[in-house]
């Protein structure tokens, strides 16, 4: 076992630990943000997973998992809103962190590939991860209240 | 090689599906449901089977929920309707 899957382990185990006590207990809106944490804990153990086992190609589970994740929680956002506007749910200090996370995790890992084409893969994984989990987050506050329809 | 990532991943894919028959209400399964989806493509990927990975993200991160989410407010709505009607 090497350094990266050690810290795949830590995350995948800690993050998803934390999404699990935060998406089973508490009222509607906590199960939400916890739901959404969940992309953003799993994403970086996924490509620190890619670089511990030195195939490139699974990158492309953590790219999808960027795309989709925000995808989801935007889900029940638009068909929770009712709860969700009940109850406010916004846990900016969580958001920043994990993004925070996603990018120390991208930046160690672009250090490792070095400059090339691998790299500007990591950048873009890493700039739709953060912009997907702010614009969730943003939907779950409800800063897009004025979005209606359907 | 990395068993113990293994034994982490199963854990976490097992209280995930536990936690999801435990809960009462439809919504808050569905959400717990993407939950347990996510952990199972990393399961996959810890397994060396990164294209069912590929496959159980897609499906089980939007589309499973999506689907249930649709199914609870269609029948929510009836529910209601007919109780108007009483």
């Amino acid at each position: 076992m090497n350094g990266w899957i050690l810290a795949a382990t830590v995350e995948l185990g800690g993050g998803g630990a934390a999404a699990l006590w935060g998406v089973t207990t508490g009222p509607t809106a906590r199960r939400v943000i916890a739901q959404n944490l969940t992309t953003s804990a799993v994403c970086p153990a996924l490509l620190l997973l890619s670089q511990g086992y030195g195939r490139p190609a699974y990158v492309d589970l953590a790219l999808l998992l960027a795309l989709l994740g925000p995808v989801g929680t935007l889900v029940f956002a638009r068909l929770l809103s009712d709860d969700l506007a009940d109850e406010g749910a916004s846990a900016w200090g969580l958001t920043w962190s994990a993004a925070g996370l996603g990018a120390v995790v991208v930046l160690a890992l672009c250090v490792a590939a070095g400059p090339g084409r691998a790299m500007v893969k990591l950048l873009a994984i890493g700039a739709l991860l953060i912009g997907g989990n702010l614009i969730a987050s943003r939907a779950l506050a409800g800063g897009f209240r004025g979005v209606r329809g359907g | 090689m990395s068993d113990a990532l293994i034994a982490v991943t199963l854990l976490l894919v097992a209280a995930c599906a536990t936690a999801a028959v435990a809960q009462r209400d439809p919504a808050r399964q569905a959400l717990v449901l993407s939950v347990q989806g996510v952990m199972l493509a990393v399961l996959f990927t810890v397994l060396q089977a990164p294209d069912v990975g590929l496959s159980q993200l897609a499906v089980g991160s939007a589309l499973t929920p999506l689907l249930i989410m649709l199914c609870v407010r269609k029948t929510r709505r009836r529910g209601r309707r007919e109780e108007d009607a009483k």
